[in-house]
């Protein structure tokens, strides 16, 4: 049972994963902006109740913010298995398929948020097991809905479908060419937004890690908003590909030479910070994707989950302590040593 | 590209603003954009500020050139939660199911504006006394239900929703069959 980010898809030299997300609000209780703390307790508990009673949500595993230390929650909201919103909400609970691909978040900005991700480029299998999750709970609880704004959420900005599908997006050629800017600006013509996923302290993007998703959610089926950023997401992988392509052909023994150089420091760098960390395996990636270098066994390594795994949180939760910038840094270099494929 | 507001930082935030007719692209960079209060909340990835924004700063001008709407911003509020209009501009978000209807009909031009549409066209809910098997009454009810929930549709031209009406009504009536 592997999770999302263990395995790869569909485009996977550029496209990391796919995800879609649904904003569902109940009609019996006020949205979060109104929402008491103590109602806000009462509504989280009754929907994990009911959602225990749904046979399909059996084997998932729950949890409840009052049983998780801040440590943990920070890693969850790592694994992207709960959203930035919920980890700064005092009240929240939840539920995580076992592969963590599903996630149901309660208490989030909206009541109910069904989140899924798919490896590689598939949002319409994304949106349908989310849509599958969707009509499961709609069955037990009455949402909020109208028949002519249809799924009534907090913001103005999610009412219709309540749908925001994203993928994520690996593109270090383009970064490196600088085209990250226009293309940004271009894609919001198509009612999408494109951000980078990681950025440092000056708001610099780590990683080259982007996330495309679309803005528009009202007045289009889900089927459309989904042909919509394919089409344009399928436009950025053919870009990426082809400055990729150019620059390997062009400068062969440059790009080898920075890959390999990239794979020689995260192999023997004793400290790394999480922005070198993230740029050297945003190198390996591409290596290993563009095939400038081969691993050694036939297992093929997710470098994107290694890019979670020297996440801050996560280092520290595996070392189960409270760490000093330094000694993450240490822990981040032991880590990567430790996960590193082999090349040959 | 650098922040078009500090011009220090590099911009990673971009989107084009629709004001009207007028778009604009924006380019800043993280910390400006939170500065600005241009989130609606601090979801890196999926803040959706520009719409906020937009919505926001579009009926802020609007109640500004409008008189009236001033006089609106004092007198609605929603029955349920007790939201008055000036809150909603304010914060751009709705207190509960029931805003829809009462403040609808002030920003539906708006809503339009942002999505380009303003009529869902997406998944259809069908409510709760359709599903829930706990409320469950006699097929025949049920199947009555959506034969009247069929013809609505059709009369409100909402082809998909009477479709849908038509293949529940299809499967309770094999199902019954079988039974
Ligand atoms: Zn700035
Ligand atoms: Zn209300």
């Amino acid at each position: 049972m592997l999770r999302w980010f263990e395995q790869s898809g569909r485009n996977s030299d550029v496209v990391i994963s796919s995800r879609v997300r649904l904003a569902r609000n109940l009609k019996k209780y006020n949205f979060s902006l109104k929402l008491g703390v103590r109602e806000s307790r009462m509504m989280t508990d009754e929907v994990m109740s009911r959602l225990e009673t749904i046979t399909e949500f059996a084997e998932y595993s729950r949890y409840d913010f009052r049983d998780l230390d801040e440590e943990q929650k920070e890693a969850m909201k790592e694994r992207h298995l709960i959203s930035e919103y919920l980890l700064g909400q005092e009240i929240a609970a939840g539920f995580a398929s076992h592969d963590e691909n599903i996630s149901i978040m309660i208490n989030e900005e909206d009541h109910i948020r069904i989140q899924s991700y798919v490896a590689g480029m598939d949002a319409k299998k994304a949106y349908e097991l989310a849509s599958e999750v969707d009509d499961h709970i709609g069955t037990v609880f009455e949402y909020a809905y109208h028949d002519k704004y249809g799924y009534l959420t907090t913001c103005p900005s999610n009412v219709g479908t309540g749908m925001r599908v994203s993928y994520m997006l690996h593109l270090p050629a383009l970064t490196g060419n600088d085209k990250i800017s226009g293309i940004a600006s271009e894609v919001g013509r198509f009612g999408l937004v494109l951000k980078a996923v990681y950025t440092d302290t000056k708001g610099k993007c780590m990683g080259d890690i982007y996330q495309l998703s679309n803005l528009v959610t009202l007045g289009k089926s889900e089927q459309d908003l989904i042909e919509n950023i394919n089409k344009i997401a399928e436009q950025i992988i053919s870009q990426e590909r082809a400055v990729r392509k150019e620059f390997i052909k062009k400068r062969y023994m440059t790009a080898l030479d920075s890959v390999s150089r990239s794979y020689g420091i995260l192999k023997y760098a004793r400290k790394l910070t999480l922005a070198d960390g993230m740029l050297l395996l945003s190198q390996l990636r591409m290596g290993l994707e563009e095939g400038l270098i081969h691993e050694a066994s036939d297992y093929e390594t997710s470098v994107y989950q290694l890019m979670i795994g020297i996440q801050p949180a996560n280092l520290q939760m595996m070392n189960d302590k409270e760490m000093s910038q330094e000694e993450i840094d240490i822990s981040r270099s032991q880590f990567i040593r430790d996960n590193l494929p082999m090349i040959q | 590209m650098l922040c078009e507001n500090c011009n220090k930082r590099e911009a990673t935030i971009h989107y084009t603003e629709v004001v009207g007719k007028v778009r604009s692209e924006r380019h800043l960079c993280g910390q400006c954009a939170a500065q600005l209060n241009l989130t609606g909340d601090n979801e890196k990835i999926e803040q959706n500020f520009p719409f906020v924004k937009l919505l926001t700063g579009l009926l802020a001008s609007e109640s500004l050139q409008n008189d009236s709407n001033d006089y609106f911003a004092g007198q609605v509020s929603c029955p349920r939660c007790h939201m008055s209009f000036r809150e909603f501009t304010r914060t751009g978000k709705f207190g509960c199911a029931e805003c829809y209807d009462v403040f609808g009909p002030l920003i539906d031009e708006n809503i339009k504006k942002l999505h380009g549409d303003n009529v869902h066209c997406g998944k259809v809910y069908f409510k709760k006394k359709d599903l829930c098997p706990e409320m469950d009454t006699s097929v025949e009810l049920q199947i009555e239900e959506l034969l009247t929930q069929q013809r609505e549709a059709v009369l409100l031209e909402n082809y998909e929703l009477a479709a849908q009406c038509r293949d529940r009504i299809r499967a309770l009536r094999e199902k019954s069959s079988q039974n």
